[in-house]
């Protein structure tokens, strides 16, 4: 009951207004299984489960520093790399001419994966989604002319987090640049690796070593950089609602402090230096809300440790907006939603800010849309005022409840990872994933049955093609460059060097020591970033995901409306036709591992009726053509979002024809550039299935290819 | 039964028939290739001669479309048996979707391709069950490249026989088979979830067929334990092998205890990592445990083993247990005899499914049957009756 004075006369008058419709219809059930009420009032901010306290001061609800923005807006960093260092050097360097205050590298896939750009595994990988780095010589190209004393680096690495962090502290003491003065912030977040970002190369065991050796390093040794920056931003991508991605990141980082106190390091030691990622979507007051509740549990969870120093309960964070909410239909509306997803990123109190190009689903970002990305956020900080105040919406009564039921519900999915003894084991269950699958699964059948909005997508559709220019990269020739670097390096370094490196870097592995220790000199002596991954390799192992698949979820939160009976239909016939289902194979190949699309790919088609199998990840072609071949699957369908595409499919359709198996049909989805469409088709490629696809309506029609 | 059938089980040749009924030769055959209908005196000498085997309907049937193969469709199926024999990929996969099929047609082409396939000795099958994520699919890795290195060809048949389920499949095994899946000496075949059990068991055991004829010698099966489906696929492998976790009573893991007295093998997987001594301990309890195991192999005592398929460990003394198993028993003969009494088991039960099968698809929707089941229901008829009405078509059919 609320006892605010007048309520019951706004219930009545409310009532009046909606007619025949009841208050209680107007009660919205986010994702996160909250309930949103049509109107809040003071007796929500009774029994809040959360203090709201002041800006710099435990619990840091209101932002881990005292002034905020008012003394120094959020640094404006912009995720970037490409192709060569060169070529990526360049586009920094007109980034920080243009208002970008601080540098984030995206390596390519190769790179994060631990391999050297001549792999056979890599062919189409080299340069195609970040930059390719083989060895010191290359990040030395990657920085140069760029001071690292005073520009702060943040590097998404994870999987070769070891011989990349090395390479790049031992380039800046060849710039000379000590590694006291380094600052930045190194990903080296493996837990969410191994639930839904793909790019971890060592089993769980080993990694969490590789994590530790980095915190106990840095804290020792680099005391401006952080030692690792805890991730949510990939889980909320990958499909998570908001609860999940904050209490499974909150999750994540406690296992990481047991695993530095573990090393014998004190709390206050690494606990400041410990950073946050988060992704920010399209419900505005719930990533506000998200934020300001992380910073309140993190320093709920810290005190447990005992820190002396209030600095180690302050969470900081970068915040990228969503690129899973940016659409290749009606692709400028992407300007107006990463503003908006801006904006909530401010209000929350970020430390520095991505903001996505509008291209997003089509490519690597252009010139020009990087720059509208990079004005988006110059615009907000310099045009609106909105630095003035430090965090504007607290006492909102909406605000808070919000941020209220979050910490609520964050504690219990925390809760539920703790009774079954932590992050580690519970990934090892395959827990968090499978809550993340289910989370992607039931927002697809809510756009595929146009239960939410997406403008240009599944409402008011555009008329009319709009040509964009997006950047195309050339692998091929990207890969040649590299490898012809890397043949030149082992010419001319010391390979007897080398090879006493990779041995003690095996023995560190096998025994105690620092692994980053011993790589930031094999790197200074040439040794490659592959070389240095293999010779952990031979004592660590390589990590192989076991896919785990949920069945059920899309067809019982899809609404049919008329579609699913044609497909029965459909189906019927085609079994009265062929003695059996449509069975399709859903492969990706390469070191591709986005697998978001392809998992809600399988499940939904198997709950359509037809019978999936599904590859592992990182298929070579003639891997995937094996397995359907043996299959006798009808079609393959390949899911492929890192640009491989055009290396990638034709060996398919080759190693299909080695097979005698032409008569498999093959099509492909995920983010493909238009442009590249007729390649495909003329290889022979029975149909392109783009971002924003409605299942169903694939279903249906490759159901007619068939 | 058709004229030609009866022959060959008997074992009698045209001449002799044709003088036992007083027909010449060529009349005979022209009988037997549907070119002539035996005249009405014939064929009362023919359904005496073959004590009623053999009568008119066996002649009249020839040349119903569909109901057998032409040349061209057998020639395409010979290709794809040399093919097979070849061990190509394609056709091999091609013939077990034949088997599999739902299609009259491939029906027709599966009995004929299976009907030229010879039977193997050198094979080895082996059942394995367990509950979901017990790590059936892992174990098969590591032990199948264990067998790969030593020269083996693997084959391994993924089946959900005890699935209810209609709709589709999602079919995720080979992710957990990661090596194996990519090795030339490996084919790996998971099957969708397909109807009720024995339709399941019947398909199983022709693509086992299939994979020896292709060349694998090692045949896993796989299967879920649950239901009915582990005493299924007992009865089509040469060993059975039932996995279990650390720690835990039969009921706890869901595993029916019947399931624990066909083992010839039970091993504790997962026995690493923080699970070790709860594998060491469960190990124990069912060595402890085995007196109470009947004796299903009379040459042989079952065993329980740990082993970690993830890392490796306890796999080679599995391994020696296989060989010392399959060894003893060849010597013995049990082995072989063992393969013919599953044999008629699989007979029987291919009968007992096929007499399911029609009476589902055919006998329900015929009118008579439909007119007799309204009576009954009125009591007009009474069952007795009714049923030997029903019986009396059947066995004419
Ligand atoms: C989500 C996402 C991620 C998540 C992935 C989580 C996961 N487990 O999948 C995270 C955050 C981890 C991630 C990481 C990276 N990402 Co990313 N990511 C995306 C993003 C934003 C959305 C992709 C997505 O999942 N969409 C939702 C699913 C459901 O859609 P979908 O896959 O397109 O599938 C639909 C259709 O395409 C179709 N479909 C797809 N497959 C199939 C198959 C069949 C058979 C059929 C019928 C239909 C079909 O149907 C689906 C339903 O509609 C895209 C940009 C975008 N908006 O598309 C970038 C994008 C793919 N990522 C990109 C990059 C570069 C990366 C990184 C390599 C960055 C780096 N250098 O570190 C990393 C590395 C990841 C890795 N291991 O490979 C680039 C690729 C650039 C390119 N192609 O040139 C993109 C395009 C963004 C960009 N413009 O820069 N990413
Ligand atoms: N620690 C450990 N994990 C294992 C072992 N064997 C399997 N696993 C893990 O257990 C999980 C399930 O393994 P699977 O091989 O898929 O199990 P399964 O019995 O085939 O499962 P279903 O086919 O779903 O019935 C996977 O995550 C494996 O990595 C083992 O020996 N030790
Ligand atoms: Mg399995």
């Amino acid at each position: 009951m609320n006892k605010i004075k007048g309520y019951n006369n706004w219930k009545e008058l409310a009532s009046k207004e909606l007619k025949d419709k009841s208050l209680n219809d107007h009660y919205w059930e986010t994702p996160e299984g909250i309930k949103v009420k049509p109107l809040y009032t003071e007796e929500d901010l009774k029994n809040l489960n959360h203090q709201i306290g002041l800006p710099g001061l435990p619990p840091f609800t209101r932002g881990p520093r005292a002034t905020m923005y008012t003394n120094r807006p959020w640094t404006i960093r912009q995720y970037a790399g490409f192709s060569t260092a060169e070529e990526s050097n360049r586009f920094y360097k007109e980034g920080l001419k243009n208002g970008v205050m601080g540098l984030s590298v995206a390596f390519d896939l190769a790179t994060h994966r631990g391999y050297d750009s001549d792999h056979p595994r890599v062919v189409a990988d080299v340069g195609n989604a970040g930059v390719a780095i083989d060895s010191i010589e290359d990040m030395n190209l990657l920085f140069d002319g760029i001071p690292l004393d005073q520009m702060s680096v943040s590097m998404t690495m994870n999987g070769a987090v070891i011989p990349v962090l090395a390479s790049f502290i031992a380039s800046g003491e060849e710039q000379g640049c000590p590694r006291e003065k380094l600052t930045g912030t190194i990903q080296n977040d493996i837990l969410k690796e191994f639930m839904v970002r793909n790019t971890f190369i060592f089993p769980p065991k080993p990694s969490m070593r590789i994590v530790a050796d980095i915190i106990e390093y840095t804290s020792k040794h680099m005391p401006r950089f952080n030692s690792i920056s805890i991730s949510g931003y990939h889980m909320q991508e990958a499909g998570a609602n908001q609860v999940q991605e904050l209490a499974y990141t909150l999750a994540d980082g406690k296992e990481y402090i047991k695993s530095a106190l573990e090393r014998g390091l004190n709390i206050d030691e690494f606990a400041p230096r410990l950073s946050f990622f988060w992704s920010i979507g399209m419900n505005f007051f719930m990533e506000i809300a998200k934020m300001r509740a992380s910073r309140y549990m993190w320093a709920e969870i810290v005190k447990e440790f005992k820190p002396k120093n209030n600095k180690s309960l302050a969470l900081r964070t970068h915040c990228q907006t969503s690129g899973v909410s940016l659409m290749e239909q009606d692709a400028y509306n992407n300007i107006v939603r990463t503003t908006i997803e801006a904006m909530a990123a401010i209000m929350g109190g970020t430390q520095s800010l991505h903001t996505n190009s509008f291209d997003e689903a089509l490519a690597l970002p252009t010139n020009f849309s990087a720059r509208i990305a990079r004005n988006t956020q110059l615009i907000l900080s310099e045009e609106t005022g909105i630095c003035n105040v430090i965090d504007p919406l607290a006492g909102s009564y909406y605000v808070e409840s919000l941020t209220s039921s979050i910490v609520q519900e964050s504690k219990k999915l925390i809760q539920e990872i703790d009774e079954v003894g932590g992050m580690v084991k519970a990934i090892e269950m395959g827990i968090p994933k499978m809550r993340i699958e289910e989370s992607s699964a039931k927002r697809q059948a809510r756009i595929d049955s146009n239960e939410e909005t997406i403008v240009g997508v599944n409402k008011y559709k555009p008329t009319e093609k709009q040509e964009i220019n997006i950047l195309s990269i050339d692998n091929e020739e990207v890969r040649e460059r590299q490898v012809s670097r890397l043949q030149k390096l082992k010419k001319s370094r010391d390979n007897k060097n080398v090879e006493n490196f990779i041995e003690k870097i095996k023995n560190v592995a096998g025994q105690k020591g620092n692994l980053l220790e011993v790589c930031i000199e094999a790197s200074k002596n040439r040794c490659t970033v592959g070389e240095m991954t293999s010779a952990m390799e031979s004592v660590f192992g390589r990590h192989n995901l076991s896919t785990k698949t949920i069945s059920g979820v899309y067809k019982n939160s899809v609404k049919n409306d008329g579609k699913i009976d044609v497909i029965d239909r459909e189906l019927d016939k085609f079994i009265k036709n062929k003695g059996r289902r449509p069975r399709m194979l859903v492969v990706k190949m390469g070191q591709d591992g986005h697998d978001r699309g392809a998992k809600l790919i399988a499940t939904a088609f198997s709950d359509l009726g037809f019978d999936v199998d599904i590859g592992p990840l990182f298929q070579t072609p003639e891997e995937a053509a094996k397995q359907a071949v043996e299959n006798d699957a009808h079609v393959i369908g390949v899911s492929t979002l890192a640009a491989g595409h055009k290396t990638l499919v034709p060996l398919l359709m080759e190693s299909l024809k080695n097979n005698e198996a032409n008569e498999i049909k093959v099509i492909c989805g995920g983010v493909i550039p238009p442009d590249d469409y007729p390649f495909l088709y003329k290889l022979g490629v029975a149909k392109v299935f783009g971002p924003g696809t409605n299942i169903q309506e694939a279903a249906i029609e490759i159901i007619n290819l068939l | 039964m058709k004229l030609k059938h009866y022959l060959k089980l008997f074992n009698i040749s045209k001449i002799d028939f044709s003088k036992k009924i007083g027909v010449s030769n060529v009349s005979l055959s022209r009988y037997i290739s549907g070119e002539r209908f035996p005249e009405r005196k014939v064929l009362s000498k023919i359904y005496q001669s073959t004590n009623g085997l053999v009568d008119a309907n066996d002649f009249y049937l020839e040349g119903i479309p569909n109901y057998e193969l032409n040349d061209q469709q057998k020639a395409e199926l010979n290709n794809m048996i040399n093919s097979l024999r070849k061990g190509k990929l394609k056709f091999i996969a091609k013939a077990i979707t034949l088997i599999e099929s739902s299609l009259k047609l491939h029906k027709l082409q599966a009995s004929f391709l299976l009907s030229k396939l010879k039977d193997k000795n050198d094979s080895l099958r082996i059942g394995i069950t367990g509950v979901p994520g017990v790590g059936k699919s892992t174990f098969i890795e590591t032990f199948g490249m264990t067998l790969i290195d030593l020269g083996y060809k693997v084959a391994v048949l993924a089946i959900d026989p005890s699935s209810k389920r209609s709709g589709g499949s999602i079919l995720g095994d080979k992710t957990r088979m990661m090596r194996l899946s990519v090795n030339k000496n490996a084919y790996i075949r998971p099957s969708p979830s397909q109807g009720h059990l024995g339709g399941v068991a019947k398909k199983t055991r022709d693509s086992i067929r299939c994979l020896e004829e292709a060349g694998y010698n090692i045949i896993f099966i796989e299967t879920m334990g649950v239901g009915q489906a582990e005493t299924t696929v007992y009865d089509m492998v040469d060993i059975f092998l039932v996995l279990l976790l650390p720690s835990g009573g039969d009921e706890l893991q869901g595993i029916k205890k019947g399931i624990i007295e066909i083992a010839d093998l039970i091993i504790i997987n997962k026995a690493d990592g923080s699970l070790k001594s709860t594998a060491e301990i469960t190990m124990s309890e069912y060595k402890n445990a085995q007196t109470m195991i009947s004796k299903s192999r009379k040459d042989i005592l079952p065993q329980v083993f740990q082993c970690s398929s993830t890392e490796n460990t306890g796999i080679n003394k599995i391994l020696s247990f296989v060989k010392k198993f399959e060894e003893t028993r060849k010597k013995s003969g049990s082995f072989y005899q063992t393969r013919s009494e599953q044999q008629i088991k699989a007979l029987w039960s291919d009968i007992t499914l096929e007499t399911q099968e029609f009476i589902e698809n055919d006998l329900r929707s015929k009118e008579f049957v439909k007119k007799i089941i309204k009576d009954v229901e009125k009591n007009k008829f009474d069952v007795n009756n009714a049923s030997k009405i029903i019986l009396d078509y059947i066995v004419k059919k």
